[in-house]
C-alpha cells in the first residue's frame, strides 16, 4: 500500500519527523517498507522557454528549437512535437535527467543535428496518458524552476506493509484513522462532504428504470449497488486527480477509470465502470445478473487474457453473457472506452474466500481481489457509491440518475464484545490505565459503554474491522497502540517444568559425536529429488515406496522428495571434485520420504549417509595420505556401534545382485541384534560416474530408527585383567572363501573362557610361498584367566586345542 | 714378582684403555677383554690356585685391589659416557617445534545444526522439551489448527510447496493440495498442545519448505526453531522477558530487542522481534539498512482459537508462541555470505564451523 504524505496530510497531521513517524508505524504493526521522495525522478526537468523554433534541416517534421532553461546558456534541441512553438514555455528534461521507464536524456545527434535535452509530453514525465504533444505550460511559469517545484511534487511516499487482517488499512481514510490512533489526535474525514456533492449533479429520471439487479447467492454477494451516470464525456482527468492516482501507485489512464481507482484507493471500495451502451439489452434497459460461472464458460478480462472458469467463481452478466469477473476484474467485453457516454457503476460487496480462491485458481491478483479476500464493508459500499458517482459526474461533465439500485441480500453484523479490563492487564503483564483503552478503541472507530461493572466494557467493533470478533482481537489494538516497548519483560513462573530431550535426541546426538570423530563433516544437501535418482542410484527400490511427487516444483531437477540422501551427498561429492577438493569426508542425518498409492501423508524416515573420497588428509611431512576404501566406511561404522553399544553386531557381504549400487566384492550389510541396519560398501564406478563423481567413493546409508532402537544406554562393566596374559602370534593358511568371520568364530569357541581377544594383524598372499586361492591370516591371541596367572603348559595345551579346531573346521594349515 | 709387575702393567694399560674409551661399546670391550669370562684380570684370578701359597695373599690383594681400581674407573666412565651419550642423543632428536603435529582430524558441525544445539540448550536451561515434527504436514495441521482456515488471506503470506494427494482427495484451488510441506514449524505446536499434559514449554527445531528460488538471501528449504508455552498465567512481559533473554544469550548481553506489532494467524497479539544491529549498534547501517535493528523472530501470545481447537480452555491458560530462522542467525552471527553455500557441501566451507 503506497501513501502520499501530502494526500493523508489532508486528513490528519502528519508528524515532521519521518524516521519517528516510521519507526511509529513499525512498532504499532504497520511495516515501512520503502520511503520514495517523488520529486527525485524530475531531477534535471525544469521549465524552459522556447526562443527560437525552426525547421530541421533534414526532416518535414521535426523542429530545431533554442530553450532557455534558466541557464548561463540557452540550449538546443531537436524536438518533434507538432505543437511547439516559439515563445511557448515548456517542460525540458536536460542532459542527465531520468524520465519514467528508465529513458535518460543524453546529448545526441537527430539526423545531423545536436540535442541537448527534450521537451516533454505529460505521459513522458508520467503525469497522465496525454501524448497528443508537448504540455504547454500557463505564460507565467517561472523559466528555470525545478518541475518538481513547479507542480508541488515535493511529496513524500510511504510502501506499507498492511497485515492480511487489516482490509482497513488499504484505504487512505484507514490509514488517516490508524495514524490519529497512533497519535490519538483528530482526523477530519471527507465522506460526508464527497457525498453531499452528488445533490448537485444528480438528474434525469431514477436509475431504477434503466437498471435491474438479480443476485442469485447472498453468500456470494452479500450486496451489490448500482448508479448510472449519463452524458459522460471520457477523456484525461484533471491533475489532482492523476496526481493522486499516481501518488498510489497507479497509473491514470482517463477521469472514468480513474475515478474508481480513486475510490479504491481513498476508501477501499473496489469499483467497477461498466460501458452502459454494452451492458444494455434491446429494451435500453441493463440487466445485470450476479451468479455462478457456468463450468467452461470464457470471459476476457480487461488485461486481455481468456480466462476459463469455474462454477466456483461469480460472474456478472447480463442475460446474455457474463461481463465482470466478480470482485477480480471486468471484462474487456464491457470497458470504458473514449466512446463511452454512459457508465454503470458498481459498488459491492463479495464473498472473501471465493475471491481468494478464484484469484489463486487463475493467477491473477488485482487491487481488488486483494481487498475483496480481505473483506470489504458492505455496509458502506453505497454510501461510497454516491461519493464515487459525484466524482465521476465532477469530472466527466456528466450527471447521475437520482437513486440506485441496492440488492442488499445479507448484512454482515458485528458482535458486540465484553473488554474485561482486568484480565487484559494481567495478561498483558503491564498496568495501562481505563482512560488510554477507551480512547483507542473509541479512535479506532468501536462504539465503548460503561456496564455495571466498572471493570467491564462494552464494545461494539465497527463494520469495517472483520478482524475484531473476540475480546483478544481488541486487547491486540490496545496493546500495540499503547506501545509492546512499554511492558516489562519477566520470566514465566511455571512450577512444573523440566528441560529435556527425547531418547531419540540424545541417541542421534551420540551418533552425530561418533561420526565427527571418526573424521566425518556434518553437511545438508536437499530434501528435494530429481526423478530417476534412485535409478541412478541403482539402489534396490524395495522398501522405498514411490517418490513423493511435488505439485509445483520449483524445477523439473527437484520435483520429488528424496528416497536416499546417497544420491545429494554424491553430487556433493562431484562438487568438491569439480573444484580441486579431493580429500570429502561427509555424511548428513536427514529425512527420506516414501508414499504409497491410497496414502495421504507420506513416510517420513531418518537416514544417516556418509561419502567418503580421497584420503582423510592431504599427505603430511609425518604421515601419509591413504586413500579411502571400504574399511575406512566401515571403521567408522565400527566406531559408531562401539559409542551407541549396538549388541551383535555383524556385517554381511552383499552379492551384486543385493546391491547393484555397490562394487562387487566391496558391499556389506550392517546387522545389529539380528536386525539390518544398513549398508556400506564402494558405490560401483559406474554409479558414481552417473552423479559426476569420480569414484572411488565409499559409502554407507543407515536407518536410524534401527540404531535408536538397538542403542544400549550403557556396556555393561568388565573387571580390569589383574594377572597377566600370555600372547600367542598364529598364522592359518586358509582358502580365499573362507572369512574372517568364520576364522574368529571358530577361535572363540576354540578357545573358552581364557580367550580373551583376537586380533586379525597380518593378511598375505603369495602364490609360491602361500599357495594359488590362498592367503595367510596371522592371529594375535590373548589368553588369560581372571583369578589366576596361566601356566604356560596351559596355554600351550589351550592353543594347540584351538589350532586343531581351527584346521577341521577351515581347512587351514598352520603357517610356520 | 713378576706377577705383580704383570698386574702393575695390566693395570695401567687397563686404566689408559678405559680412559680412551670414547664409547659405551668401546668401554665395553675394554671391560670384556680384562673382567670377562676370558679376561685377563679374570685369568689371574682364576690363575690363583697355581700361585704357591706363600705369595697368594700378597698377589690375591693386588688384583682384587686392581680389579676394584679397574670397576671404580668403568663404573666412573660409563657414567660420564651415558651422560655424554644421553646428552648426545637428546641434542640429535631435537625437532623444529614449529612442524606441524600428528593429529587424528576431527569432524566439524554443520552450522545450522550447530546453532539448533546452541538455541536447544538455551531453552533447555530455560526448562524446555526439545521435541521434533513431520516435514509433510497436511493442511490441517499447517494452516487450519493455526487459525488460517481455507482460503483465509494469511496463506499467501507463504508461498507453499504442494504435493500429490496419493488417497484420492482433490482441492478446491487448481494446483493446491491437502498435503503439503511444512512452511512452518507451528504445527508442532498443535500436535504437542494435543497430545502433551498442560503446561507445556517446548521447542521445535525442524527443517521447512517454501517456493523461493535459490539465490544467496533465499531458499526453498531453510530451518526454524518454532517455541510454545502453554500455563496459567503467562503474559506478554513473559513472552518479551524470555525472547529478550534468548537473543541476548545468541547474540551477545550487549544486544538490545525491540518488539513491533505484526500479524499471525495463530497468534495474539503477535510481534515480531527485533534485535539492535551488531554492526552499528542502533545507528543505522547498510547491514540493517539504516534502521538499527534486525529483524529476528516472530512471536505472540497463543490465539485463544488455537487453545480451544486443541481442547485448552483460554480461559484458564494462556501461553505465547515464536518463530525463529535459524539461517537468519546463521547469516548475522556469521556473516554467510550466499545461503545457497549451506547446502553444497563445498568441505572449504564445511570446515570453518
Amino acid at each position: 500500500m503506497k501513501v502520499s504524505l501530502k494526500w493523508l496530510s489532508a486528513y490528519t497531521e502528519v508528524p515532521s519527523d519521518l524516521k519517528a513517524f516510521c519507526d511509529r508505524l513499525d512498532l504499532t504493526g504497520t511495516g515501512v517498507e520503502g520511503v520514495e521522495k517523488t520529486g527525485d525522478h524530475f531531477d534535471r526537468i525544469v521549465v524552459g522557454h522556447v526562443l527560437t523554433c525552426e525547421p530541421h534541416p533534414d526532416s518535414d517534421h521535426m523542429h530545431v528549437v533554442t530553450v532557455d532553461a534558466g541557464e548561463a546558456e540557452p540550449v538546443q534541441i531537436v524536438c518533434g512535437a507538432p505543437n511547439i512553438a516559439a515563445d511557448i514555455k515548456v517542460p525540458v528534461a536536460l542532459v542527465g535527467a531520468e524520465l519514467p521507464g528508465d529513458f535518460k536524456i543524453k546529448k545526441s545527434k537527430l539526423r545531423g543535428v545536436a540535442s541537448c535535452g527534450m521537451c516533454c509530453s505529460k505521459r513522458e514525465l508520467g503525469l497522465s496518458q496525454d501524448h497528443s504533444g508537448i504540455w504547454v505550460l500557463p505564460d507565467d511559469a517561472p523559466v528555470g524552476l525545478p518541475m518538481a517545484d513547479y507542480l508541488g511534487a515535493g511529496d513524500t511516499v510511504l510502501d506499507l506493509e498492511i497485515t492480511p487482517n487489516r482490509p482497513d488499512c488499504l484505504s487512505m481514510v484507514g490509514m488517516a484513522r490508524e495514524v490519529g490512533a497512533m497519535y490519538q489526535q483528530p482526523v477530519a474525514y471527507p465522506l460526508a462532504a464527497d457525498v453531499e456533492k452528488l445533490a448537485g449533479v444528480t438528474a434525469g429520471e431514477d436509475v431504477a428504470g434503466a437498471v435491474t439487479v438479480e443476485v442469485s447467492d447472498a453468500v456470494r454477494c452479500p450486496r451489490y449497488t448500482a448508479r448510472v451516470i449519463d452524458n459522460v464525456k471520457v477523456g484525461p482527468s484533471p491533475e489532482w486527480l492523476a496526481e493522486r492516482v499516481t501518488a498510489a501507485g497507479g497509473r491514470p489512464i482517463n477521469n472514468v477509470v480513474d475515478v474508481t481507482n480513486y475510490i479504491l484507493y481513498l476508501y477501499g471500495q473496489p469499483l467497477h465502470a461498466f460501458d452502459f451502451a454494452k451492458v444494455a439489452a434491446d429494451d435500453g434497459r441493463a440487466h445485470i445478473i450476479v451468479r455462478a460461472a457456468a463450468a467452461g464458460e470464457h470471459l476476457t478480462t480487461l488485461d486481455g487474457e481468456d480466462r476459463e472458469l469455474t462454477e466456483d467463481m461469480t460472474v456478472i452478466a447480463t442475460p446474455e453473457r457474463a461481463v465482470a469477473l466478480a470482485g477480480v476484474m471486468g471484462g474487456e467485453n464491457s470497458e470504458v472506452t473514449e466512446e463511452t457516454t454512459c457508465v454503470l457503476l458498481e459498488s459491492a460487496a463479495f464473498e472473501r474466500g471465493r475471491t481468494s480462491r478464484t484469484s489463486r485458481n487463475l493467477g491473477l491478483i488485482s487491487e481488488s481481489s486483494m481487498r475483496y479476500e480481505r473483506g470489504v464493508d458492505d455496509h458502506l459500499c453505497e454510501v461510497v457509491s454516491q461519493a464515487a458517482a459525484a466524482l465521476l459526474a465532477e469530472v466527466s461533465g456528466g450527471t447521475v440518475r437520482p437513486g440506485v439500485v441496492d440488492v442488499y441480500g445479507q448484512p454482515t453484523e458485528q458482535v458486540e464484545l465484553s473488554f474485561r479490563i482486568p484480565r487484559f492487564v494481567g495478561m498483558m503483564g503491564a498496568e495501562i490505565p481505563d482512560d488510554f483503552i477507551r480512547d483507542i478503541l473509541v479512535r479506532l472507530g468501536c462504539a465503548v459503554e460503561a456496564t455495571d461493572d466498572s471493570a467491564v466494557l462494552r464494545v461494539l467493533p465497527p463494520t469495517f474491522r472483520p478482524d475484531l470478533e473476540r475480546e483478544i482481537d481488541l486487547y491486540e489494538e490496545v496493546l500495540r497502540l499503547w506501545g509492546m516497548d512499554r511492558i516489562s519483560p519477566t520470566l514465566p513462573g511455571g512450577r512444573e517444568r523440566v528441560g529435556s530431550r527425547t531418547p531419540e535426541q540424545l541417541t542421534v546426538r551420540l551418533v552425530n559425536d561418533a561420526l565427527r570423530a571418526s573424521g566425518l563433516n556434518e553437511t545438508m544437501t536437499y530434501s528435494f529429488a530429481e526423478p530417476g535418482d534412485i535409478e541412478r542410484l541403482r539402489l534396490p527400490a524395495e522398501g522405498l515406496g514411490v517418490a513423493v511427487e511435488l505439485l509445483n516444483p520449483l524445477n523439473a531437477e527437484q520435483s520429488v522428495m528424496r528416497q536416499s540422501i546417497v544420491p545429494g551427498l554424491l553430487r556433493s561429492v562431484a562438487y568438491n571434485q569439480s573444484r580441486g577438493v579431493k580429500n570429502i569426508q561427509l555424511y548428513e542425518i536427514g529425512t527420506v520420504f516414501f508414499a504409497a498409492e491410497g496414502r495421504k501423508k507420506a513416510k517420513e524416515r531418518k537416514k544417516l549417509a556418509g561419502v567418503l573420497a580421497g584420503a582423510m588428509r592431504e599427505p603430511a611431512w609425518n604421515a601419509p595420505a591413504v586413500p579411502f576404501d571400504f574399511f575406512d566406511a566401515k571403521g567408522v561404522l565400527e566406531n559408531l556401534a562401539r559409542e551407541l553399544a549396538l549388541p551383535k553386531v555383524r556385517f554381511r557381504a552383499l552379492s551384486a545382485e543385493e546391491a547393484p549400487h555397490l562394487q562387487p566384492g566391496r558391499a556389506a550389510e550392517m546387522m545389529a541384534n539380528g536386525a539390518v541396519v544398513g549398508w556400506v560398501g564402494e558405490i560401483h564406478p559406474l554409479v558414481a560416474d552417473a552423479f559426476g563423481a569420480e569414484p572411488p567413493v565409499v559409502a554407507f546409508e543407515l536407518d536410524v530408527n534401527a540404531l535408536v532402537k538397538n542403542a544400549q544406554p550403557a556396556r555393561p562393566y568388565v573387571d580390569v585383567p589383574t594377572f597377566p596374559a600370555v600372547t600367542m602370534d598364529q598364522a592359518f593358511v586358509v582358502g580365499e572363501d573362507v572369512t574372517h568371520e568364520k576364522m574368529v568364530q571358530v577361535m572363540t569357541s576354540a578357545g573358552g573362557k581364557l580367550l580373551e581377544s583376537v586380533a586379525l594383524f597380518d593378511v598375505y598372499r603369495d602364490e609360491e610361498r602361500v599357495g594359488a586361492g590362498k592367503k595367510s591370516m596371522a592371529y594375535s591371541l590373548v589368553w588369560r584367566a581372571p583369578d589366576r596367572t596361566l601356566t604356560s603348559e596351559e596355554v600351550e595345551k589351550a592353543h594347540a586345542k584351538l589350532v586343531a579346531k581351527v584346521e577341521k573346521a577351515t581347512g587351514a594349515e598352520v603357517r610356520g | 714378582m713378576a706377577i705383580a709387575e704383570e698386574l702393575a702393567a695390566l693395570r695401567e694399560r687397563t686404566l689408559a684403555e678405559i680412559a680412551a674409551a670414547d664409547t659405551s661399546a668401546a668401554l665395553e670391550a675394554v671391560r670384556v677383554a680384562v673382567l670377562g669370562k676370558s679376561g685377563t684380570l679374570t685369568g689371574y684370578l682364576r690363575s690363583m690356585g697355581s700361585v704357591p701359597p706363600e705369595e697368594r695373599a700378597t698377589v690375591g690383594k693386588t688384583v682384587n685391589a686392581a680389579r676394584v681400581e679397574v670397576e671404580e674407573a668403568l663404573a666412573a666412565r660409563k657414567a660420564a659416557l651415558d651422560a655424554a651419550e644421553l646428552e648426545a642423543a637428546i641434542d640429535a632428536a631435537a625437532v623444529d617445534v614449529t612442524l606441524p603435529g600428528r593429529a587424528q582430524q576431527m569432524g566439524t558441525r554443520h552450522l545450522i545444526n550447530g546453532i539448533i544445539d546452541e538455541v536447544s540448550d538455551i531453552f533447555m536451561g530455560l526448562g524446555y522439551k526439545v521435541v521434533e515434527g513431520s516435514e509433510i504436514e497436511t493442511d490441517y495441521y499447517n494452516f487450519t489448527a493455526l487459525n488460517a482456515p481455507a482460503d483465509h488471506p494469511s496463506r499467501s503470506m507463504q508461498d507453499t510447496f504442494y504435493i500429490h494427494d496419493l488417497s484420492g482427495d482433490t482441492s478446491r484451488v487448481r494446483g493446491e493440495s491437502d498435503v503439503l510441506l511444512r512452511t512452518q514449524t507451528s504445527g508442532v505446536q498443535v500436535h504437542t498442545m494435543e497430545d502433551w499434559d498442560l503446561p507445556i514449554y517446548m521447542v521445535a527445531p525442524g527443517k521447512v519448505y517454501r517456493r523461493d528460488v535459490a539465490d544467496p538471501s533465499h531458499l526453498p528449504q531453510f530451518h526454524q526453531i518454532e517455541g510454545l508455552v502453554v500455563d496459567k498465567g503467562i503474559t506478554f512481559g513473559d513472552l518479551k522477558g524470555t525472547l529478550d533473554y534468548v537473543c541476548k544469550q545468541i547474540f551477545g548481553p550487549e544486544r538490545k530487542t525491540r518488539f513491533r506489532a505484526h500479524y499471525f494467524p495463530f497468534t495474539e497479539p503477535s510481534a515480531e522481534a527485533d534485535v539492535s544491529c551488531g554492526i552499528c549498534h542502533g545507528e543505522g547501517c547498510r547491514m540493517c539498512k539504516g534502521t538499527g535493528w534486525i529483524e529476528i523472530l516472530g512471536c505472540g501470545m497463543v490465539d485463544p482459537n488455537v487453545l480451544s481447537m486443541s481442547g485448552i480452555d483460554p480461559e484458564v491458560y494462556s501461553g505465547f508462541a515464536f518463530g525463529m530462522g535459524v539461517e537468519r542467525i546463521a547469516c548475522l552471527k556469521y556473516d554467510v555470505p550466499d545461503l545457497r553455500m549451506l547446502l553444497e557441501g563445498d568441505m572449504r566451507f564445511l570446515r570453518q564451523f
